[in-house]
């Protein structure tokens, strides 16, 4: 046998189905393969139910040995081929393609082989050997039962059939036209094996069957579908056999059927054979370019949308940064400018009514007597306006803080660290020293009170004189003693007075101390923490800054790389295509290589 | 109140309720005046299912022209005659899967019952019939479809026997759950033979008659094939109006002693399976024309139910669904079906018993009963009639359908017996 071009073409598209990870197409082709290089002919005889496909088979065989009903009949195909002697063998397994291997071969009669297969719901086939001319040119007949309901299991069984035939006969009877559903079937047939031809039974029924067919006709050609239409009678073929009547069978139209067996299609295999390949590599070559094609046009219109959205959102994120710096820097200055603003209020207001306290307290309490007391409560009130004032200041820069935490880095809530201010409150009272006070002692009193006894004792001894009484009298010494008495009082008052304004004058002096070293001590602490607070909040931004750069760097890299490898990938996805459309056109250069004469009607 | 009375009112009311909505008023006085209509009985099918023959069998005339199909439905009145009561016949478009709905719909609106014709009972097409039955009302009851396998010559070959096969394969096909459930029976009928058979002429009888007298050596060539048959120009007219199944019946028929046109005309309507055909329009369609009246009014009040609610018709709503639990023909109907295709399966003498009370001899209470007595015989007929099968159906052994088959008769009996 001469190395056929079809050969050539069938082990390439298996390669190629190998090729492009499609195991089970290649698989499938193997078979088919198997199959094709023996040199027998398969037709199978299809059609939908009561067409009279076991009547057509009977009628080329001139012998019943397909059972025939008027109901659904046959449910398991039957293959009839030549043999030496009549042999029939019941094929049994599970359902479904692998049971072939290991099915049940079990020999039967040949009258009722095919009535047992049809009841055998694990029926395979049914398997015939017959002694006939018509099959002895390698020629095997495949009866099947009808394709209709696609659920049904005698439709599966008949499609089951399909792939290894190499011509078809669609079986249509002619009380009517064909129908749209063969004629979606007779398309679905032309795919995988293009060889058809409908045969249109049941002639000796109706008058009208000349129209039909040629109607049929008219139908297969706007389907644009190649398939000849041949008029048959089985009744009548079946009565030419009784009766030995040769223009009878003539009128059967299964003369020219067999005809048409023996030439065109058992005459050329060949032909048949490159027609099969060119519609099996094209159907194959269809099933692989799809995905394919589908891929190519995926890596062409490229997935990297997601990626570019967020490379574009992080340039965007960029410039919002650059805005949002230059926002918190005013926002902080102007925070901390108010804040100094009222820290000042606040510490002068709390100092002005310390003093105003303090001259309240004074214009009673002697300092000479009750300084240590009063010094304790000045000290207190005045650690107390420090600690609030500086407490408050502490909160208000917390409170700061966040709103500028808020602002530079709203999506990462602990990038400037809560309780980061060290509370350090300084001892800025001092020492209150006590004012210079002069004691008014015992010797003193004595001397102010002589001093001013002295001239109460003069001026009533001076009156008392004249009433004839001696200068030093009863009188005048109980004038003196008041006298003297008066003037030690008003001196004592005199000398609190004094004490009391020196007390105040101290108080004061003392209190503009302290606001003077406090206030100093906390304007540093906020320039301070100012200055602190601007440092962590720029070094923030600019590591989000620098995390955002560096993100949108890696997406720009990612997206570079996956453009590159879409590339390559487009370009072996379009080199596969085109490998696959020369194979597809080497497919069509088969079938069209010497079309032969009534194959194509 | 029976169904059809009952409908009446509910009619009446829905008129009062949409009193200020023309169309629904419309829609409702087209269903009142329909009621006093024969039945209308659609005749429907795919392409080429021979809808104008059964037209022409069922009419016994020929009313249609052959091989012509016109894309709206036409209707055929055929009058009272003796064998057959007054009917509405309805041709309609082919119906197949590219059809368009509104078509189905139409059909669905104006046919009362449903010829629907199958050239083989495994078609899968099947739509249609689902279609029909398709609506609330028409799921509650449907009483109102048959099947028929109306080319079933050709089924067996256009043999002499074809009809005998056909009837086997019928009676396969008519117990499927598939089928049971959208229409009531599935019969076989040579539809060609049945037309001719019903307008026989003379002038035919006696071409038969010539063909019959030729010795079966020169006969049996002629039957081989259509072609050869019509090989001489006056027998293709022949060939045309039988069939070559026709033919060799009628052939055979006049060799056995079918002498004369009538009887030959009516053998031929026997052997065609008109006659089964016609007898199960009358049990089913004819005799039940209430009752199927009833059942396309109830549709057609759905239909303004559903489309346009409003408070005034919330009652009707309720009333409707209380009249289709309640409507007892209906089930009747479906328990006639049920024994006669043996869906249900009574013992031979109970089954035939239930199948008159039931109301398949007739709807009277005589036909029913089975007996000519004045009124109060035929109540204590019907009182002790009830007994026996309340008591029947208390047999344990009973199986699901067969209890609710007794349940029915039961239900009937009992409106006999307090009618």
């Amino acid at each position: 046998m001469m190395a056929s071009p079809w050969l050539d073409v069938l082990d390439d598209t298996i390669r190629a189905c190998a090729a492009h990870e499609r195991e089970d197409l290649a698989e499938r082709l193997r078979i088919r393969r198997t199959q094709l290089v023996e040199p027998k002919v398969r037709v199978v005889v299809l059609g939908e139910s009561s067409q009279g496909k076991s009547q057509l088979v009977n009628g080329l065989l001139n012998a019943p040995v397909c059972a025939v009903g008027d109901d659904l009949t046959t449910t398991a195909p039957a293959v009839i081929e030549h043999a030496e002697a009549p042999v029939a063998t019941l094929v049994t397994g599970d359902d479904g393609v692998r049971a072939i291997e290991s099915a049940d071969r079990t020999p039967a009669p040949i009258e009722s082989v095919t009535a047992k297969a049809n009841a055998d719901a694990n029926a395979v086939r049914a398997e015939i050997g017959l002694p006939r001319e018509l099959l002895a040119t390698g020629l095997a007949l495949i009866d099947t039962p009808p394709i209709g309901a696609p659920a049904a299991r005698h439709t599966r069984n008949a499609l089951s059939v399909l792939p290894q035939a190499d011509a078809a006969l669609l079986v249509s009877d002619a009380t009517r036209e064909l129908s749209p559903t063969e004629l979606d079937l007779l398309t679905r047939v032309t795919q995988l094996c293009p060889t058809v031809v409908v045969v249109l039974t049941k002639i000796d029924l109706v008058p009208g069957w000349r129209q039909v067919a040629e109607r049929n006709r008219a139908h297969l050609a706007r389907g644009g579908l190649p398939a000849t239409v041949l008029p048959v009678s089985a009744s009548l073929r079946l009565a030419a056999a009784r009766t030995k009547d040769s223009s009878l069978n003539e009128e059967s139209g299964f003369g020219a059927l067999v005809r048409h067996l023996h030439r065109d299609i058992a005459g050329h295999a060949d032909q048949l054979r490159r027609r099969s390949v060119a519609a099996l590599t094209q159907m194959t070559v269809d099933q692989l370019l799809g995905p394919l094609r589908e891929r190519l046009a995926e890596a062409r219109a490229g997935d990297t949308d997601e990626l570019t959205a967020r490379y574009q959102a992080a340039g965007r994120r960029l410039e919002e940064l650059q805005r949002e710096s230059a926002r918190w820097q005013t926002l902080l200055s102007d925070e901390v400018a108010d804040l100094m603003a009222d820290l000042d209020f606040d510490l002068r207001d709390r100092t002005r009514r310390i003093l105003r306290e303090v001259d309240e307290y004074f214009e009673v309490a002697d300092p000479a007597k009750d300084w240590e007391v009063f010094g304790e409560w000045l000290r207190a009130n005045l650690t107390t306006v420090a600690e609030t004032n500086s407490n408050w200041l502490l909160d208000r820069f917390e409170w700061i803080a966040r709103k500028i935490a808020r602002q530079v880095a709203p999506r990462r809530p602990g990038a400037l660290p809560e309780g980061w201010l060290g509370s350090t409150p300084l001892d800025h009272v001092g020492d209150l020293r006590m004012p210079n006070v002069e004691r008014f002692g015992v010797g003193q009193k004595l001397f102010v009170g002589m001093r001013g006894s002295y001239s109460g004792l003069l001026m009533f001894g001076l009156a008392t004189t004249l009433a004839g009484m001696p200068l030093i009298n009863p009188i005048s010494i109980g004038a003196g003693a008041a006298f003297g008495a008066k003037s030690v009082f008003e001196e004592r008052g005199n000398r609190l007075k004094r004490r009391q304004s020196a007390g105040r004058t101290a108080a004061h002096r003392y209190v503009d101390d302290f606001f003077l070293t406090y206030g100093k001590e906390s304007k540093d602490t906020v320039r301070m923490i100012h200055r602190e607070l601007r440092d962590r909040c720029t070094a923030v931004a600019h590591e989000l800054r620098s995390e955002i750069t560096e993100s949108a760097k890696h997406i720009k890299q990612v997206i570079d790389a996956d453009t590159a490898e879409r590339t390559t990938r487009a370009r072996e996805l379009s080199r596969g295509i085109d490998e696959l459309a020369h194979l597809r056109k080497r497919g069509q250069a088969l079938a069209a290589s010497g079309a032969v004469r009534g194959l194509t009607a | 109140m029976n169904l059809p009375e009952l409908t009446w009112s509910l009619l009446g009311r829905a008129l009062e309720a949409y009193a200020d909505s023309p169309q629904a008023t419309a829609w409702l006085r087209r269903h009142l005046a329909r009621f006093h209509d024969p039945v209308r009985l659609a005749v429907v099918g795919p392409r080429r299912s021979g809808k104008s023959t059964m037209i022409d069998a069922i009419a016994g005339e020929r009313l249609t022209t052959p091989g012509t199909s016109s894309p709206e439905m036409t209707w055929y009145h055929v009058p009272q005659s003796r064998s057959q009561p007054e009917l509405m016949l309805i041709d309609t478009p082919a119906v197949d899967g590219e059809t368009e709905p509104r078509v189905v719909e139409g059909i669905c609106m104006e046919a009362d019952a449903v010829l629907y014709l199958m050239r083989q009972p495994h078609d899968d097409d099947l739509a249609f019939l689902r279609a029909v039955q398709d609506h609330p009302v028409a799921r509650a009851a449907p009483v109102n479809s048959l099947a028929v396998l109306s080319r079933a010559d050709e089924l067996g070959g256009g043999r002499v026997d074809a009809l005998i096969s056909a009837r086997q394969i019928a009676r396969r096909h008519r117990r499927d759950a598939g089928l049971s459930g959208l229409c009531q029976d599935l019969l076989p009928v040579a539809g060609l033979v049945a037309s001719a058979a019903r307008t026989l002429r003379e002038e035919e009888f006696a071409a038969l008659g010539a063909l019959a007298a030729q010795p079966k050596r020169e006969l049996e060539p002629l039957l081989l094939s259509a072609d050869r048959f019509a090989a001489a120009g006056e027998r293709a007219e022949l060939l045309s109006r039988f069939g070559l199944f026709g033919i060799r019946l009628a052939t055979t028929l006049i060799r056995q002693g079918a002498s004369g046109q009538p009887a030959l005309a009516a053998q031929l309507l026997q052997r065609s399976g008109m006659a089964e055909l016609r007898d199960a329009i009358a049990q089913y369609f004819t005799d039940r024309r209430d009752v199927l009246k009833a059942r396309s009014a109830l549709i057609g009040l759905e239909v303004v139910l559903r489309m346009e609610p409003r408070p005034a018709a919330a009652g009707l709503v309720a009333e409707l669904e209380r009249t289709l639990a309640g409507a007892h023909d209906f089930r009747e109907l479906r328990l006639l079906a049920a024994l006669r295709t043996g869906r249900a399966r009574l013992p031979e003498e109970l089954s035939e018993e239930a199948f008159r009370l039931v109301g398949g001899h007739g709807t009277g209470a005589t036909e029913r009963l089975g007996m000519q007595a004045p009124e109060p015989h035929l109540r204590q007929e019907a009182i002790s009639v009830l007994r026996r099968w309340q008591e029947y159906a208390e047999n344990p052994l009973l199986g699901a359908a067969e209890r609710r088959a007794a349940a029915v008769v039961i239900r009937s009996c009992e409106a006999l017996a307090t009618s």
